[in-house]
């Protein structure tokens, strides 16, 4: 039976175990942690281009003193026929105790998970999930608001292909928070979500009712074709200085990253107080941290608590 | 010999009770209470464990000829007869396929000549199980095969159905068709049943209709004709609610449909693929916890006749790594006896031996299925008691198991065969 932890989507992770990882977190943030992965070996696979991601997992990684070994899909054995899942068993054969990986499609990582001996954190597979993600936005929210009951927390644009959404929507209900999808029928077809999340079209109409607006980017690479045209996106979607008048004084703007000026925030956002781009970058670096160190010693540090 | 001191269970006499057996040459001589020995007579000790008519395994892959590797004639029968098989009715999908008296003739003289358990040959409905041109029934019931089916090739042709289920109907011995119900256009390449799992892992899903439509269209066909069906490894809530409602419809058993169930379905689902992968790769493809209550539910209603285990050994690296390139089944002989009683533990013990011997001895229409005076002496003697699955002792090429690992309450003891006691 297997019995190494991955972490795949949220639901992997039980409610406690959340709460644990958060509160790491704010142990990690407050004081940095002697080498809690002293000797282990991390892999870091990105199909897909990453650069935020890349250097968050690679910087937690170091900071907890684990050996890292950065693989380039595209120049290694998986490029000359070798599966994934021989990979994975060659890796384990190595000694290689962790795999970090991104890839554009979807299941990508447990399909790894489910031959690796060892621990699989997904970095993102395709519109699927993207649990680190999430984790660093719920922190986010979190050390904003405290409780997040009530709270009205408002994904706008292209949800359809988000797994940030995807992966933070389940969490941010399981804390009690009230979702709001904001979008043109392109990006959030009328029966996407499950029920329980609200569906709003006007943006303009919602805006003041919102605690948190995380705005998401169009996710070109994921279309054939573009359903709608960059000019009708920004006059009904984009958050700009005229929006912003709207937004109550409290609420705050997340954004996953990268975020393409013009498009779906003008520069006025940057400026903006409630503007919490650089908290949620700083908080993904200790967030991994506190993943990384919960999956591998996880059973332990609660003993020793 | 005399086994002695076992509860004696035969649903075929009505027998439940503690008696002891005594068997003469190869058939069954006397049953009674405290039998004593004669001299030099052997005696096997049956105490505090029961003793039924040999269990019949009515659907499991030999794979001879033709993939040694995977399991061997001998590899598998000795496996049979640990996980308490006296019997096996084995599936013609070998390479070649069982389509020929030749070849249904020569399995029975190997089959005899390694022992450990009676082989009963399935042959091909159609030439090389490619769904065409149906094979001659007859001279291949003539050579012994006991039953027809193409196995895990549904045959799509519904024409091709008709003649088959015709010219099975036409025989006056009842010999079955089995059917392996899977409508291949609609499964379209699917890995796994549709739904959250597949989403998850991001691999291509069927739903449960696949199966449903083919069982549906086989029923009918049944009744049309008069042919006696058999449906294979029924998995879903609908396709036992269909055979359920086939037995039941036309009153008198019109439609004489039976359907057996495998371990694997009364006990995992679709959700145990994220856990286990390529090791829970099946077909039927595991399905929801629904159907895994409705199939226990018919087992104890009578709508299910018989337990089969599906035995479908592959090598270790065929069943493991990519799930959609994995090989499709898995090894079930020696986990089959403990793994009914896991799923089912409050299943009478009458229940159990009618499912795994009485049931299939008529579906089949071969000797054994009873311990009355004068039956063959085929014997399995089983008792209640807790073991792990450990499959690096399986006697079986095959050590993938979904069951591997687990605590299984119930386990076969001893076999006896033609009066022989089988060591494997």
């Amino acid at each position: 039976m297997r019995t190494r932890r991955s972490l795949i989507d949220l639901d992997d992770l039980r409610a406690g175990e959340i709460e644990y990882i958060f509160q790491r977190t704010a142990d990690f943030e407050r004081e940095r942690p002697p080498r809690l992965l002293d000797g282990v070996a991390c892999v870091n696979m990105f199909f897909e281009q990453s650069t935020r991601t890349m250097t968050s997992f690679t910087l937690a990684q170091q900071r907890l003193g684990a050996d890292v070994i950065t693989i380039w899909p595209k120049e290694s054995s998986l490029s000359k026929g070798e599966t994934i899942e021989d990979t994975a068993i060659t890796l384990a054969a190595m000694g290689v105790n962790l795999i970090v990986v991104r890839h554009s499609e979807p299941g990508f990582p447990r399909r790894v998970a489910l031959v690796f001996d060892g621990h699989v954190v997904n970095a993102g597979d395709g519109s699927h999930a993207h649990p680190t993600q999430a984790l660093l936005d719920l922190y986010t929210l979190r050390e904003e608001f405290g409780d997040l009951r009530g709270r009205k927390i408002g994904f706008v644009g292209d949800v359809l292909h988000s797994r940030v959404a995807h992966s933070s929507i389940a969490g941010l209900r399981s804390m009690g928070a009230e979702v709001v999808l904001i979008g043109p029928d392109a990006f959030l077809p009328r029966d996407f979500m499950q029920p329980h999340v609200r569906i709003e079209r006007d943006f303009d109409a919602v805006l003041p009712e919102l605690d948190a607006i995380v705005l998401l980017r169009i996710q070109r690479e994921r279309f054939e074709s573009m359903p709608l045209s960059d000019r009708e996106y920004v006059a009904k979607y984009r958050l700009d200085a005229r929006r912003l008048e709207r937004v109550r004084e409290e609420t705050i703007v997340m954004h996953p990253g990268p975020y393409n000026r013009g498009v779906e925030l003008d520069d006025s956002v940057l400026e903006f107080a409630g503007w919490r781009y650089a908290r949620q970058v700083m908080h993904g670096v200790s967030v991994r941290m506190a993943v990384l160190d919960f999956l591998i010693n996880g059973a332990r540090s609660l003993v020793t608590q | 010999m005399l086994v002695q001191g076992g509860r004696l269970i035969d649903p075929a006499q009505r027998l439940d009770r503690l008696f002891d057996l005594r068997i003469r040459g190869d058939v069954v001589a006397e049953l009674g209470e405290h039998l004593q020995p004669e001299r030099d007579e052997e005696v096997l000790d049956a105490r505090s464990a029961y003793v039924a008519p040999g269990f019949i395994d009515m659907h499991v892959h030999l794979r001879e000829p033709g993939n040694p590797e995977k399991e061997t004639l001998r590899s598998g029968l000795s496996a049979a007869a640990r996980g308490g098989f006296t019997a096996v009715a084995a599936m013609p999908n070998t390479n070649p396929a069982i389509d020929s008296p030749e070849l249904v003739h020569r399995l029975c003289e190997q089959a005899a000549s390694i022992g450990f358990a009676r082989v009963y040959p399935i042959a091909a409905i159609t030439q090389a199980r490619a769904g065409k041109d149906l094979t001659d029934f007859d001279a291949l019931a003539s050579a012994g095969a006991r039953a027809f089916s193409d196995d895990g090739n549904t045959v799509m042709d519904g024409r091709v159905m008709l003649r088959a289920a015709q010219a099975a109907a036409r025989r006056s011995d009842g010999v079955p068709l089995i059917v392996h119900c899977e409508d291949e256009r609609r499964k379209n390449g699917a890995v796994m049943t549709a739904g959250p799992a597949a989403r998850k892992l991001g691999v291509p899903g069927a739903a449960p209709l696949c199966e449903d439509a083919m069982v549906a269209r086989d029923v009918l066909v049944a009744a049309q004709t008069g042919c006696a069906l058999h449906v294979a490894h029924v998995s879903t809530a609908t396709a036992v609610d269909l055979v359920r409602f086939a037995k039941t419809a036309a009153g008198d058993g019109a439609i004489a449909v039976t359907c057996e169930v495998t371990p694997h379905h009364l006990v995992f689902t679709e959700a145990d693929v994220l856990e286990l992968g390529a090791a829970a790769k099946v077909n039927p493809p595991l399905r929801f916890a629904f159907d895994v209550g409705a199939l226990r539910a018919a087992v104890r209603d009578g709508t299910v006749d018989a337990f089969a285990s599906d035995h479908a050994p592959h090598t270790s690296a065929e069943k493991s790594g990519d799930l959609r390139r994995a090989c499709v089944g898995f090894t079930g002989l020696e986990i089959a006896v403990g793994a009914y009683a896991h799923a089912l533990p409050d299943l009478s013990l009458t229940r159990f031996v009618e499912l795994l011997s009485t049931n299939p001895a008529r579906i089949l229409g071969v000797p054994g299925g009873t311990l009355r005076v004068g039956a063959p002496a085929d014997v399995t003697v089983f008792a209640d008691e807790p073991w792990r699955v450990d499959p690096a002792q399986f006697r079986s090429k095959g050590k993938c198991t979904p069951f591997a690992g687990m605590s299984l309450p119930r386990r076969a003891l001893t076999t006896i065969v033609g009066g022989k006691i089988i060591r494997e």
